[in-house]
């Protein structure tokens, strides 16, 4: 019998099931709106379709990104968090509220910090020390615990954390105090440190165990729930959730480690480029996500995301990165991402020292663009793109939502063409520039301020609204080649499809690389080896599907951010060299120097087990080759603007669907489909290949 | 023909990223935990006729110094600098901030003509002087702060000047941090380099430099329009640093603030002269308090530039405190009494725009600078911190808790990468009760911060105010509690400390800062009960203070508030 495998993306507007039929790798779409206060709910409503449509097909694992975490610490869902309490080492309690000491916006006289997840009431200093070399100074009170623990059961608290100074480099007093919870409150959930993030910087290590604590009770619920109503539809397939690091885990083990989670839904984007990539044999990809709201980057080198080791969760971000100190800091490795609010919902305006802006308020999808004729007044990405004649002027979603041209126009020209002197096609452009240059910024914070020359890389555009500014932001950052993949807009949920099972595992290690005994470094790293297997192999991952990737976090002595290199087993002192030396080449490439003198310290080792999961077979069109486009796929002739030339030309418009696999295309062209639009710019060719992706080239395309 | 608007924002955008970026490089390649984890540095981007064009948001008190301390420290190179060279120099009187502050400008090159500047300033926890650290609570001259390098050109076209660099490292207590640190400025400078000349390739010279003229009219146009919206006329204020390092002396800092039709003009007129201790502040950090008192009152979206300093006049005579000649020395100015120069300033503004400004917040940075010889390799070893306090009171908001305010925005270094490095072991790092300044919207609460010394002996610096004066409050909102600061003998002897002071201390001495609350805002009698309440319970307000502060009765038992005597307390309160 066929299986499917389905994927679930819950997003604030729609709740996207995607099903894969494993057999002849063809896609089932399924779109439900998402209901924010029940999530489940549209689920529930829509797997009830999928059952339907495939008359009970069996369904063989599900998939899911969630955004729960982040937006039970935003405060929204109306969600209580749980009553958690804080354990630290005597004197220390106040570290969670005090964290950096730093103040996140240096001129507002009104700032606040961040909600405290944990009231000052439910922070408690038990007497213990441990050193910085992993020694005990203070022995562990025990007594003092056993009145604490009753202590926490009169306060009926839901979830424990705790969090000792040091506790990095010795786990013996949280272990014990563990040991004592566990064994006087069965029913309260713990969270140990130095079991959720093993690394030194006590606030940063006490905040992630706290992000952990307060989600355990809350996301356990959810997906409980959550599995036992899929269970009444009869289906009975293992639930797996997507993790920041875009790998995924059973509901079991992502239940233990919440924080794991936080950036579910974005990390898919990611991994689905690069599963495309593999699929063509393009190793960096730079994945380019742009929807309502806001527009998401990252990258991927060497077929590999990349990822960074910390995030705040529920964080403001000001230009492109999330500023330190306005949300939670979580030790947890993250797919990187660089984010903006240029979205085709984003309102331009005019300041009021007359200067055009773009956000970053976005007209979201009430009232939404002027052009929706939903009473929206201001204008925005989207408006500006119907006044260059880039989106279709008539209609959108394949006819079933009317388009007002005249209301773009009357927008802009009111509110900034009337402002700063500006005809309607100049300011209609200049509002794409100013959104693509932002967007070109979160592009570049993911390549070239990580190392990377971004003419390396192939730009991978999706999103709704992405593969309209695709060739715009390829020029800008001299990019040769842009993939469009397929399905634009549930391009994200194919990502959930590709993931590999992923367990990260951590050990600090503090010692200059020339003092390492390698053999006690390769065996912490099999110790992690044996610890990760044994995660997998719980979620009945094959042995022989078990990969281990080890790194090491280093840094040259006497600096304190890291970088984690790639390293290989068995480590002997050679490869320990070779390690060193990758870090030399690192450490060039981002910061303009190394010094190949200075001693260099290893703080972590890391070890990420990966449980690979069978991919799937896209379906596969029999290619014609260099084919012009058919008629009945010349749809329409409309003058677009393009800025080349600065002006309107008579563009074809075809119907995506109508392409077939081969179909060559050269620009200026506009290629329109249910739920995106693809721009072609003049001097830039698109190829329709065998998974009906649409490949533009620039250049060489003209002939 | 004009150059389009959209162009000039895309430039914009370009040029702030550009400086953002330089700081990436700079905190992300540097050796000192100051640097990269406390972000204690700036980087900008000038145009051709040195006028500041970005300015990353890094650190507030370099804010109005940069811009003085290009043009001033380029002055004797005019005509003699080359592509490659890089200059350098810490004189607090060219440089406008203080000795640790280490300027690095590199000329941009195009076409053998000098098109723009990169420039950064970053602070070194040691650059020699009396006391490890650099920051001396009791010099009377600059000479005892550290070493006085002038502009020199440290960097040319093969690299970093090696008899330079000697000497400069022949003279600090921590040379290898120090050159690393140099190098991770001089990867910043190259870095903006890059970038400006990647605008050239694009818009060519004549279109950036015009960009960047307009982009400072723009922040100009925004400013005034801002100072148009204020009350017009003058109100003054003044207030007091405790003491100069030196002596118990008093010195007032006085400004009056006139507001014009869309100009500003802060003059210091009645301010104290300049005094033998360490408090003086140069002019950089003079302006740098100006702007940013101007930024936090108008909108501080207008990007940071030239254009930004047009439509404000200051007025500050030579020999005052605020704008000191050599030798005054000059550490604590920067740290100290630039918060107290803010604090000035809004007391002035607080006159007309009561619903912008806060109480007083802490006040001081409380630097403490400690160093000695590290038993376990024998090495010196320095580390410098500086503490957050209280943020006072705001109308509709209580001040934040435990939060570093105003003229600094560093972070704390991580206990656990303190102890695995320094001979110190720390004992307590925690909120600091009833330090708040009581208020309808109360100021943020100090904190408590000790450390035990496990080294035979070391030196320790202590820079700081509010020990003798408290954070003001607002309206009615009663004052912060005073900052302490003391060493304890094992043999439980306590030993308070001046807010300035260099002193010896042993092996199992225990310091302890407790430092100052921020001032409250409105009566505090007209605080919501169940707010003191909550205040109680978490240990941020004693049960005492909430009767005696707040009117507020609570049962001690039941730890609930007694709304009956609450009522009768308040009442008679009123009367």
């Amino acid at each position: 019998m066929t299986k499917y495998r389905v994927a679930i993306d819950i997003g604030g507007t729609f709740t996207d099931l995607v099903a894969l039929n494993e057999k002849n790798g063809k896609i089932l779409n399924i779109k439900i709106p998402s209901t924010p206060r029940e999530p489940a709910k549209a689920v529930i409503k829509a797997f009830q379709e999928f059952l339907g449509k495939t008359n009970n097909a069996e369904v063989s694992v599900i998939i899911h990104a969630t955004t729960i975490a982040t937006n039970a610490l935003l405060g929204q869902l109306n969600l209580e968090l749980p009553k958690t309490a804080l354990i630290t080492t005597k004197g220390f309690r106040d570290i969670i509220e005090i964290g950096r000491q730093r103040r996140h916006e240096l001129y507002n006289l009104f700032i606040q910090k961040p909600r405290t997840l944990i009231p000052r009431t439910l922070r408690f200093e038990v007497e213990e020390r441990t050193g910085p070399k992993g020694e005990i100074l203070t022995p562990l009170n025990k007594n003092q615990l056993e009145s604490l623990a009753k202590q926490l059961e009169n306060e009926n608290v839901k979830s424990v954390v705790v969090a000792l100074l040091f506790s990095y480099i010795n786990q013996k007093h949280e272990h014990e105090i563990g040991k004592i919870l566990n064994k006087a409150l069965p029913k309260t959930y713990v969270s140990l440190s130095s079991e959720i993030a093993p690394e030194y910087r006590e606030y940063e290590r006490t905040s992630t165990a706290v992000v952990n604590a307060v989600l355990m009770p809350i996301v356990s619920r959810y997906l409980d729930d959550l599995q036992r109503k899929i269970g009444k539809l009869r289906v009975k397939a293992p639930l797996c959730i997507m993790q920041s690091d875009g790998g995924i885990a059973t509901k079991n083990v992502a239940s233990k480690k919440p924080v794991s989670m936080v950036e579910s839904g974005p990390a898919a984007g990611v991994i689905a480029s690069a599963f495309y990539g593999k699929l063509l044999g393009i190793n960096n990809i730079l994945s380019f996500d742009m929807g309502g709201t806001t527009a998401k980057a990252g990258a991927i080198k060497e077929a590999t995301p990349e990822v960074v080791s910390e995030y705040e969760v529920a964080g403001k971000v000001h230009s492109g990165r999330i500023v330190k100190g306005s949300g939670y800091p979580v030790r947890y490795p993250f797919i990187d991402l660089a984010e903006c609010s240029a979205g085709g919902g984003t309102i331009a305006w005019v300041d009021e020292g007359k200067t055009l802006q773009v956000g970053p308020i976005s007209a979201g999808a009430e009232p939404g663009p002027a052009c929706y004729g939903k009473g929206g007044k201001q204008p925005t990405v989207t408006d500006a793109n119907v006044v260059l004649g880039r989106l279709n002027p008539k209609y959108m979603l394949g006819g079933r939502m009317e388009i007002y041209p005249k209301l773009s126009e009357k927008a802009i020209l009111r509110e900034i063409g009337g402002k700063i002197r500006l005809e309607l096609a100049e300011a209609a452009a200049g509002i794409i520039k100013i959104a693509d240059s932002a967007m070109a910024k979160i592009l570049r914070i993911v390549s070239v301020e990580r190392g990377h020359d971004p003419r390396d890389f192939v730009l991978m555009c999706f999103g709704g609204a992405g593969p309209m500014h695709s060739c715009a932001l390829a020029e800008e950052l001299k990019i040769t080649k842009i993939i469009v993949p397929h399905n634009p807009g549930l391009f994200a949920a194919h990502g959930l499809l590709a993931a590999d099972f992923r367990n990260n595992l951590v050990k600090a290690i503090m010692k200059l690389t020339e003092e390492v005994e390698v053999k006690r470094v390769e065996a912490v790293f099999q110790k992690l080896e044996l610890q990760g297997a044994k995660v997998l192999e719980k979620q009945r991952v094959p042995k022989v599907n078990i990969h281990f990737i080890r790194q090491m976090d280093l840094r040259y002595f006497g600096q304190s951010y890291e970088l984690a290199i790639s390293t290989f087993k068995p480590l002997t002192e050679k490869v320990l060299h070779r390690t060193v030396e990758s870090f030399h080449k690192k450490h060039r490439a981002i910061y303009g120097y190394a010094v190949k003198d200075e001693p260099v310290e290893l703080v972590n080792v890391k070890l990420i087990a990966v449980g690979i999961l069978e991919k799937p077979k896209l379906e596969e069109k029999p290619p014609l080759h260099g084919e012009k486009p058919s008629k009945e796929a010349t749809i329409a002739k409309r003058k677009v603007f393009f800025e080349q030339d600065n002006g309107y030309i008579e563009t074809s418009v075809y119907r995506r669907e109508r392409l077939k696999a081969g179909t060559v295309i050269n620009g200026p062209a506009v290629v329109e489909q249910y739920d995106a639009t693809t721009l072609v710019y003049p001097d830039w060719m698109a190829f329709v290949d065998r998974f009906e992706n649409i490949v533009l080239s620039i250049g060489n395309g003209g002939s | 023909m004009s150059l389009d608007s959209i162009t000039v924002e895309v430039i914009k955008g370009a040029l702030t990223y550009a400086a953002e970026e330089m700081g990436i490089v700079l905190r992300n390649s540097a050796y000192s935990p100051n640097i990269k984890e406390r972000m204690d540095f700036s980087c900008t981007l000038f145009d051709h006729k040195k006028r500041l064009a970005a300015q990353a948001e890094h650190i507030p008190v370099h804010l109005g110094s940069m811009q003085l301390a290009v043009q001033k420290g380029l002055e004797k190179f005019k005509g003699r600098l080359e592509n490659g060279d890089m200059i350098l120099f810490n004189d607090p009187y060219i440089s406008g901030t203080h000795l640790p502050d280490i300027t690095l400008i590199c000329p941009i090159f195009h076409e053998h003509k000098i098109i723009a500047y990169s420039a950064n300033k970053a602070h070194h926890s040691d650059v020699g002087g009396k006391a490890p650290g650099s920051m001396a609570g009791d010099a009377t001259e600059i000479y005892q702060e550290g070493i006085i390098i002038p502009p020199v050109k440290f960097v040319k076209r093969k690299g970093i000047d090696k008899e330079i660099a000697s000497i400069l490292l022949s003279n600090v207590r921590t040379p290898e941090i120090r050159l690393g640190d140099l190098r991770a400025q001089m990867a910043a400078n190259l870095l903006g380099k890059k970038r400006v000349l990647e605008l050239v390739d694009r818009y060519g010279v004549e279109t950036l430099h015009r960009a960047m003229e307009e982009i400072m009219n723009y922040s100009e146009r925004r400013m005034r329009i801002e100072i148009s919206k204020m009350p017009k006329g003058s109100f003054s204020a003044e207030d007091y640093l405790e003491n100069t390092g030196t002596s118990n002396k008093k010195v007032k800092i006085k400004v009056t603030v006139t507001i014009k039709k869309n100009q500003l003009i802060i003059d210091y007129t009645g301010t104290d002269k300049q005094v033998n201790g360490p408090v003086n502040a140069v002019l950089g950090v003079t302006l740098s308090g100006v702007y940013y008192a101007l930024r936090c009152l108008t909108d501080p979206t207008i990007p940071m530039n030239d254009g930004c300093y047009r439509p404000v006049e200051i007025r500050v005579r030579e020999g005052t405190l605020m704008n000191p000649t050599p030798p005054a020395p000059v550490a604590g100015g920067n740290v100290e009494t630039s918060q107290r120069n803010v604090d000035v300033l809004l007391k002035a503004f607080a006159q007309i725009l009561p619903e912008k400004v806060c109480a007083a917040c802490q006040g001081t940075m409380n630097n403490i600078a400690v160093g000695g010889i590290n038993p376990e390799n024998g090495k010196p070893w320095t580390f410098y911190e500086t503490i957050a306090g209280g943020f006072g009171g705001r109308r509709g908001i209580d001040g934040v808790d435990a939060i570093h305010t105003h003229m600094t925005n560093t972070m704390n270094t991580p206990i656990e990468a303190i102890e695995s490095i320094h001979p110190i072991r720390f004992l307590k790092y925690e909120l600091r009760e009833n330090s708040g300044g009581a208020g309808k919207w109360r100021g943020g609460v100090g904190l408590e911060r000790s450390w035990m010394l496990l080294a035979s002996s070391a030196t320790l610096s202590v820079l700081a105010e509010r020990t003798k004066m408290s954070p003001w409050g607002l309206y009615g909102g009663k004052s912060g509690a005073k900052g302490e600061y003391y060493i304890i003998k094992p043999n439980g002897k306590r030993m308070k400390l001046r807010s300035k002071c260099t002193v010896k201390f042993e092996k199992g001495d225990v310091f302890v800062v407790r430092t100052p609350g921020g001032g409250g805002y409105g009566n505090p009698m007209e605080r919501e009960p169940k707010l003191v309440l909550h205040d109680v319970l978490n240990g941020l307000v004693s049960l005492e203070a909430a009767k005696k502060d707040y009117g507020v009765a609570i049962d001690p038992v039941t730890m609930k508030i007694d709304w009956k005597s609450t009522e009768l307390v308040r009442a008679k309160q009123k009367t």
